[in-house]
């Protein structure tokens, strides 16, 4: 910094411009590496936060009758921890590795819309901050990341933490909402010659599928986040039972969001799963169209299961019929996935880096969430287990079993592309099994909690046979994935000052952000190879058998 | 690590065909990223309103004043023929850009502003004469679905009224002298957007009123 | 990237295998813990039994497409791991007829489920032979349950007594925010909505105690809002029923007597929130308490029914279950001395 602060050769004294000063460099940016990096760190962050609340959760629930937390902490505690993991972790960690190499598989030097990037991210950043901000108030929002009317409205909740509760994440969803309207253009007018849309990697393609069920699940959310502000601070009666209004209404509304939510928060990271196993089976994806395919089915039938969080409401059997078979539908796209990825193991020459043992972990816990979720579309099983420990143990086998597993293994693979150092395997590989033991523990218990009648969000729990036992042992869980996050978070550290220099290209891959430099330059590509099949790299390393040879 | 990468092309490799866009692919190759950007940023907008749509129609019928005993339907039947007017001088001013006709771009540029401030300003006629008559927001469900629904499209109409008016005052600087059509264009498609928004508003909120 | 000496490699594969083995056996630990108390495997009537049966069937697909997934995977794993040979494998692009084969398989099974759910589900809401059901209206409140027996003439709080063998036609009621009643014995749980009047059938077929609690979260004790449900012998609930219709005890003890005065006394302020039948007032902000000496709990389960857990709660309420609605009366131990007497003779 400072010696070019000199100027070339050091003759002329150059004026200092923003530009030179590092911090400046990140905060003033729109190149869409360095905000991919800034989201990964911001979600990090509230990552950290989150994981500090799960982690306060699992003690205060270690032993029947504890008064560690209050009811009142509690509460605000299992809030926090569900709205900060869904809208500040998960979706701004995909939203990071979005940013960061959809431009660079696909060819492009940025973004379609830089600036528009760089709001984005610091809308989700002071969207974060601002719900945070409601602990320092004392009263952070005590609802559930759900916040089912009536119990948001005034005569109930009169504390200003559900206001914190709309408007953190309303402003956060802006910015996800840009970001995926960023994402969709970038795809469809970006790519590089030859890559058609029936040829771009199923992480772009995925990530294009996230995109659009963004723009149209997060609207109706603001809309519903609206009105409920409208009904606490100027006297709307949208969900007030008393004046005619209808709690069911809310969760009509939200759960229109909150179920493609769901797969906002996987979609990206199936994409993850089927670029990286193909590298390390070295084989490519079984029946690529299949999964392509598969994903525009989710993509529409994501918008017609949303009532199946409502089975207990008491809509009619013929609307929980109607949503049952919504749902039985939408499973079988979801699982011939799996199918497609172990069949591209099949065959192949697997590579156990830490990055497709995450990999392989994801399948394995993603079988076993989504099974329980086509439990849970069993309308009478349901109406058993909804709001118990069982739905916890089942949307934590999708989102953290599935999802995170899914970004843990990308973090792996990617992040020699984005410091041009590897991660340690030997820290890499004690991670990924304290992870892996530690979210079993913590989770696969919840399922017999659930079946043998606890229900979720209770800050204690009467000394019922077992359940004590369970819960603690879950704890122990919480404890072995807190050692878990510690080594990953050292092996970051680490590895970032010391790891081994990767290269361009360590994992020998296919897609074209190992065609440039690690880290890639600012336009990213000094010249993109041509573009004739799914793997153009591929092409590359092997004249004699080049995919487009197959057609492919 | 194979040195493959760098070997630059084969023989073979540079005889190999490229695959041709074809339909989707070439009809998104010709198509301006700002205008995609635009549609679908209304089409994700449509869920919005779609959303304080069904809660309209949720509660019609709910205890309280109701629209067919409150509004006047001729009187704000008029102000929305200003705004459904103002989609079409707004096609007449683009229709003046594309011919480079400055004159007719920036006449019915300012007739779309005018429009559109007309219906504004009925909006806000109605809202203050509902208010006189104890009609608010919290005076019952009515008041909260009716509200919302047509305060966050006039709120669109007042985003869209500040964007052409930025794009006048564009327009009579010089700016768009050289032929650059996309930032009238895409806001083009937002106000037509608005305006359409206001067709089913005004048919569910205004309209049903004369069936019922 | 690729280890190449083996010894690594053994030793490796050694501990994941131990890792492995302490982790299966670890998991299949609290599966026995529930086994022995399981309430939802343990249905007390044919809609209860209804769920579990069709619950059976699911869970044996659901373990058939379990172990196939994560036996291919494991094979997958030890078959095809890298053992050092070069090149690359044959590139094999997929097959089309394994994938529509491994599609339509789930469509067939989920078609046969899905009709097995719409059967199950029209026994769970089916009237009961002959329309015969005892009607209860519950009322759900923060934190505490209401029921009525209208056509007993009966209100009670917190525990719900049914006579075994009949069917009770359940409305549930809200009068604040959403509740949702759950006992997994005796089947579905249902959502208790303000502005919404929904209704279940409940049915022990035998005299027992079932244990259930409030689903859905309503705010700060939604922790403490446990349901017990009693069924009792056709004699023994017509006994219930009578000892119910009674108007409230009178004090027969000195304590009680002057426990009655401090309930009906402005000082004591009980009467603001509380009913007790025979004394005039008809407040029901808090439970009805003419029979809480008969409950076997307070605070909706906090507490089991003593002398010395009353005195407990009526010393402070909030330190008992905070951020109840009762507030802390701040009460002299004489004064609580004379409530707890009064309340607890209550039968």
């Amino acid at each position: 910094m400072t010696v070019e602060l000199t100027g070339q050769e050091g003759l002329r004294p150059r004026a200092r411009t923003p530009g030179d000063v590092l911090l400046l460099r990140w905060l003033a940016t729109v190149d869409h590496k360095q905000i991919g990096i800034m989201y990964l760190m911001g979600a990090v962050f509230f990552f950290l936060i989150g994981g500090v609340e799960a982690l306060l959760i699992r003690i205060q629930l270690a032993q029947p009758n504890a008064t560690v937390l209050s009811p009142e902490v509690y509460n605000q505690i299992f809030t926090m921890h569900g709205t900060t993991m869904i809208f500040l972790a998960v979706m701004p960690l995909l939203a990071g590795f979005v940013n960061y190499f959809v431009p660079l598989m696909i060819g492009a030097n940025d973004m379609a819309f830089p600036r528009l990037n760089a709001f984005s991210l610091w809308l989700f950043i002071f969207g974060g901050l601002l719900l945070n901000f409601s602990f320092l108030t004392g009263h952070a929002p005590d609802i559930g990341w759900f916040a089912y009317a009536p119990l948001t409205e005034q005569p109930y909740a009169l504390s200003n933490g559900v206001n914190y509760w709309i408007l953190g994440p309303l402003v956060a969803s802006v910015g996800t909402i840009l970001t995926a309207l960023n994402v969709i253009v970038t795809i469809l007018t970006m790519r590089a010659p030859g890559m058609t849309l029936t040829k771009v990697p199923l992480f772009v393609w995925m990530s294009l599928g996230q995109a659009i069920l963004i723009i149209y699940a997060f609207p109706p959310l603001t809309a519903s986040q609206a009105m409920l502000l409208l009904d606490r601070e100027l006297g709307a009666h949208f969900f007030d039972p008393a004046a005619g209004g209808s709690p069911v209404l809310w969760q009509h509304l939200f759960w229109f969001f909150g179920h493609p939510e769901v797969y906002i928060m996987i979609l990206p990271a199936w994409g993850m799963i089927s670029e990286l196993i193909p590298v390390f089976s070295r084989k490519p994806i079984f029946g690529y169209p299949f999964v392509a395919a598969s994903t525009v089915a989710i993509v529409f039938l994501s918008m017609t299961v949303w009532a199946h969080h409502m089975f207990a409401v008491g809509m009619g059997d013929l609307a929980d019929g109607f949503f049952a078979a919504a749902s039985f539908s939408i499973a079988v796209p979801t699982g011939v996935k799996v199918w497609n990825w172990i069949f591209t193991m099949i065959g192949g020459r697997l590579r156990f880096t830490t990055s497709m043992l995450f990999a392989i972990g994801f399948i394995a816990m993603f079988v076993m969430g989504g099974l329980t979720g086509v439990m849970v579309a069993v309308v009478p099983f349901d109406q058993q287990v909804t709001d118990t420990y069982f739905l916890v143990a089942h949307f934590h086998y999708v989102l953290f079993g599935g999802s995170l597993l899914a970004i843990l293994a990308g973090a792996y693979y990617w992040f020699p592309k984005m410091t041009g150092r590897l991660l340690d395997e030997r820290l890499g590989k004690w991670h990924f099994w304290t992870t892996l033991i530690g979210f079993n523990m913590t989770f696969f218990p919840m399922h017999i909690l659930g079946i043998i009648g606890m229900p979720r969000r209770v800050y204690t729990y009467p000394n019922l046979p077992g359940w004590g036992e369970i819960n603690l042992f879950e704890t122990l869980g919480t404890f072995l994935l807190t050692i878990s996050v510690l080594i990953f978070l050292w092996n970051l550290w680490h590895s970032l000052r010391n790891g081994e220099v990767a290269g361009d290209d360590p994992w020998d891959a296919w897609t074209l952000e190992w065609a440039t430099t690690s880290p890639p330059p600012p336009h990213n590509f000094d010249h993109v190879p041509p573009v004739r099949s799914r793997r153009p790299l591929w092409d590359l390393k092997h004249p004699e058998d080049p995919d487009w040879r197959h057609g492919e | 690590m194979s040195g493959a990468a760098s070997a630059g092309l084969s023989e073979q490799q540079a005889r190999a065909p490229m695959p041709v866009p074809s339909g989707a692919d070439a009809a998104l190759a010709r198509t301006d990223p700002h205008k995609l950007l635009m549609g679908f940023f209304i089409s994700s907008e449509s869920f919005f309103f779609l959303s304080l749509i069904v809660t309209y129609i949720t509660f019609h019928g709910a205890t309280g004043p109701q629209a067919k005993d409150v509004l006047d339907v001729p009187l704000t039947g008029l102000f929305s023929i200003a705004l459904f007017a103002s989609s079409g001088t707004l096609y007449l001013a683009e229709r003046g850009m594309h011919r480079g006709n400055r004159a007719q771009l920036r006449l019915w540029l300012l007739v779309t502003i005018a429009l559109g401030a007309i219906f504004i300003a009925g909006q806000a006629y109605e809202y203050h004469h509902l208010i006189d008559e104890g009609v608010t927001i919290s005076s019952g469900l009515f008041g909260t679905t009716f509200f919302t629904l047509t305060g966050f499209h006039g709120l669109h109409v007042i985003i869209g009224l500040v964007a052409l008016s930025i794009l006048a005052a564009l327009t009579f600087a010089g700016d768009f002298d050289e032929g650059n059509e996309m930032p009238l264009t895409t806001a083009g498609l937002y106000w037509h957007f608005v305006d359409a928004v206001w067709v089913v508003v005004f048919s569910v909120v205004y309209l049903w009123t004369l069936v019922s | 990237m690729r280890v190449g000496r083996k010894g690594l490699m053994h030793r490796r594969r050694r501990w994941g295998a131990i890792a492995l083995i302490v982790a299966a056996g670890l998991l299949a630990w609290p599966a026995t813990v529930g086994a022995e108390a399981n309430p939802m495997f343990d249905p007390q009537s044919g809609r209860a039994r209804a769920v579990v049966d069709l619950t059976w069937v699911v869970l044996f697909f659901v373990a058939l497409v379990f172990i196939i997934a994560e036996g291919l995977l494991i094979f997958a794993l030890v078959r095809y791991r890298h053992r050092g040979e070069a090149g690359e494998p044959r590139q094999t692009f997929g097959n089309r007829r394994l994938e529509i084969t491994w599609t339509a398989i789930p469509i067939v099974i989920l078609i046969f489920v899905f009709i097995l759910t719409v059967r199950a589900m029209r026994v769970i809401a089916a009237p009961p032979a002959g329309g015969d059901a005892l009607n209860v209206t519950l009322i759900g409140h923060q934190w505490w349950w209401e029921y009525r027996y209208p056509d007993l003439g009966i209100v009670t709080a917190n525990e719900l007594h049914i006579p075994a063998g009949k069917t009770v036609h359940l409305q549930l009621e809200s009068a604040d925010v959403i509740h949702d009643f759950w006992v997994p014995q005796l089947g579905r749980k249902m959502d208790v909505v303000p502005g919404k009047i929904n209704s279940i059938y409940v049915q022990s077929d035998n005299p027992g105690v079932f244990d259930g609690a409030c689903a859905e979260y309503c705010g700060t004790q939604h922790a403490w809002m446990r349901i017990k449900v009693i069924a009792d012998s056709p004699a023994d609930f017509d006994q219930w029923v009578q000892a119910q219709k009674a108007t409230g005890a009178q004090p027969a003890s000195p304590d009680a007597l002057a426990g009655r005065g401090i309930f009906l006394s402005s000082a004591g302020n009980c009467a603001s929130c509380h009913t007790i039948n025979g004394t005039a007032n008809l407040a029901n902000v808090g439970p009805d308490l003419t029979h809480v000496g008969s409950r076997t709990t307070i605070g909706a389960g906090v507490l089991t029914n003593t002398s010395d857990n009353m005195a407990r709660w009526l010393t402070n309420p909030q330190q008992v279950k905070p951020g109840n609605l009762m507030p802390d009366l701040r009460l002299t131990p004489d004064e609580v001395r004379a409530l707890t007497a009064y309340l607890e003779s209550l039968k």
